[in-house]
């Protein structure tokens, strides 16, 4: 029981510091309000560039490159979110569970290869 | 901080949230107090690494209250908006930049007795929710609708999720050793012997690649101020801007230490000296890895981005993989 | 009412209006971010089941790596912000029906279900305990996960390949 009540404090600990870290930009912000003086002119309002008048709208299409480092990102973050399990539990697994996980990781290092000689990693 | 621990194994209810509140609060002083000085030391450490003075105007000889002058200061800005921005994500961004990076302290053991969540996850839940923080930077810099601000934010988050795996991976050879994802046990694990002894490999990854989370100089592409003015927040001004700065300091008391209960052993002494208080030798290892933070910032040139991504994808990626391994058979052989 | 179902009934309501939020915001962006709030949610109704370690990763995984891949796909695109609404009374009305009918189905199903004796020990150790689970009893499953993302990996690659050549 007692492990039980530590679990359950321990998330209401992080409710109250997501509570807490919710509540200083709201209250700083809201108190600057009060202390900060607010004339907006046009000139002010106008998008930064470099003193240029801006042009075109900001959101341009990116290059596919960044889509291909997101996914090798989201494969390899699910790799790692087996390794977790894996370490903690080595002890009592033991030799065996190690020739399982270095199947699991060069199977993975076998498509970074991949990805090398297609030289998808390289970001120009 | 005896109670804090009893509270914990009592029944929750809102009784002990309020007593939780009450140790939050203070922590949050702290941290505020921290990052105040740790951005006068920074300027200060900088400064004499450079052969210069750093700030040396206000609050006597060695600028004690410079920071606290920024602060009035940014507080009293005018606060600017563009009118092409996107009005209620330009707002929201700060908070969910600024949100994880004061959530993720609750894992992070003090002492033995000033420990804030004893999570059973703990390690991962920091990684994870420090994650969240990319988020609010693309949003930040979709919502100024500014050339400058997007790629940015873009960058910025090109560059967390390269670096991010590594950080993940090479955490992996300490996990093994301590068998938990408890920062508290692995603390106790490293009674006699810290891990940086044991996992240096894993350590010079983690640390390399947490400088490059913390987007720190030579990793700081998101925020070059000669190529990209500032960054997702260039349009950013008051204190919404000081969100962002308050995010990115947070992150760095909390990398640092993530480190010392990683790899140095957190409040553990070296053996015989141990009648000097548990929080000081925490604070003392902290010290010298902030410390080691900042030299590191004066020292190395900004890289270029594409030597930054390759170097996390072609060598710290490989390197941390192997590390893994590394440990696993060592373990096996020696433990 | 005690603490916890509070905390469910905050939780599930926060997941349910990210749900609506995203259905109901016209930018890509906005939307997203909606999904972001719901993915948190879930991860906190993971948390009061004592799935811990399925809440980190639901976090580091969905919220994190997920959405990335969506903010990047997003910013691949065009995504001004374009309003379509063809409102067909008949089409609504089918819909609305189909929903009374689907949840008079899903309440009748499981208001009288029964999982079996509950587990208790959850959170001691959860994630040692996935991880003898894993490695001992779902071996072959893991390894083709492994497989699986291997795949995944190379048909990223060739797709984002032959988009480039398209483009020289």
């Amino acid at each position: 029981m007692e492990s039980l009540n530590i679990y359950q404090n321990s998330y209401l600990f992080v409710i109250v510091f997501l509570f807490v870290a919710l509540m200083l930009p709201i209250v700083a912000l809201s108190v600057g309000r009060l202390l900060r003086p607010n004339q907006p002119t046009e000139q002010k309002m106008l998008t930064y560039e470099s003193g240029m008048e801006p042009f075109q709208d900001a959101r341009v299409q990116f290059h596919v490159r960044y889509y291909l480092f997101a996914l090798l990102f989201v494969i390899f973050d699910v790799e790692t979110v087996f390794l977790y399990p894996w370490a903690v539990a080595y002890e009592k697994l033991g030799v065996f569970a190690l020739i399982e996980m270095l199947i699991f990781i060069v199977m993975l290092f076998l498509g970074l290869v991949y990805a090398w000689k297609k030289k998808v990693l390289k970001w120009r | 901080m005896e109670w804090l621990a009893e509270r914990l194994a009592q029944a929750p209810g809102l009784e002990n949230m309020l007593y939780f509140l009450a140790i939050t609060l203070p922590l949050l002083s702290i941290i505020l107090g921290f990052v105040t000085y740790a951005i006068l030391a920074e300027r200060k450490v900088i400064g004499y690494i450079q052969l210069r003075y750093g700030p040396n105007r206000v609050g006597g000889r060695f600028g004690l209250l410079q920071t606290v002058a920024d602060v009035l200061k940014l507080l009293i800005k005018e606060d600017t908006r563009p009118k092409l921005a996107d009005k209620p994500l330009y707002i929201l961004a700060p908070i969910i930049a600024f949100v994880p990076s004061f959530a993720i302290l609750v894992a992070i053991p003090i002492t033995e007795t000033l420990t804030f969540a004893n999570m059973g996850v703990g390690l991962l839940y920091v990684i994870a929710v420090s994650g969240l923080s990319t988020i609010g930077m693309v949003t930040a810099g979709w919502a100024s609708n500014n050339k400058y601000a997007l790629m940015g934010g873009m960058r910025a988050v090109a560059q967390m999720i390269s670096y991010e795996v590594p950080l993940i991976m090479s955490a992996v050879g300490v996990v093994l050793f301590a068998g938990s994802l408890n920062l508290t046990v692995i603390v106790e694990q490293q009674q006699f012997v810290p891990y940086i002894l044991l996992q240096p490999i894993g350590f010079i990854v983690f640390f390399i690649a947490a400088t490059a989370e913390l987007n720190r100089t030579p990793f700081d592409l998101p925020e070059a101020e000669s190529e990209l003015i500032a960054g997702y927040h260039v349009e950013y001004s008051g204190f919404r801007w000081a969100m962002f700065m308050l995010s990115e300091y947070v992150y760095l008391f909390a990398m640092s230490a993530l480190i010392t209960v990683l790899f140095l052993g957190g409040w553990n002494p070296i053996i015989g000296l141990g009648f000097i208080p548990d929080v000081v030798w925490f604070a003392l290892k902290f010290s010298i890895v902030v410390f080691v933070f900042m030299w590191i910032r004066a020292t190395l040139p900004r890289l270029r981005a594409d030597q930054l991504m390759e170097f996390g994808w072609k060598v710290l990626l490989p390197v941390a993989m192997f590390n893994i391994f590394f440990s696993a058979v060592l373990k096996e052989l020696f433990f | 009412m005690s603490g916890e179902v509070i905390v469910f009934l905050l939780l599930s309501s926060t997941a349910i209006l990210g749900g609506i939020l995203m259905l109901n915001l016209k930018k890509v962006i906005h939307m997203l971010l909606a999904v972001v709030l719901t993915f948190l949610s879930l991860a906190g109704l993971y948390v009061m089941l004592s799935a811990e370690f399925v809440a980190a990763v639901q976090i580091l995984i969905y919220s994190g790596a997920v959405t990335i891949v969506m903010i990047f796909g997003i910013m691949l695109t065009k995504h001004q912000a374009k309003e379509e609404k063809n409102k067909n009374p008949l089409r609504t009305t089918l819909v609305g029906l189909g929903i009374v009918v689907f949840f008079v189905t899903i309440y009748l199903a499981i208001r009288n279900l029964y999982f079996g004796q509950e587990a208790t020990a959850l959170h001691v150790n959860n994630t040692e305990q996935i991880g003898i689970k894993i490695f001992s009893y779902y071996v072959i499953p893991f390894e083709l996960v492994s497989i699986v993302l291997l795949v995944a990996l190379m048909g990223a690659v060739v797709l984002a390949k032959g988009e480039e050549g398209d483009e020289k």
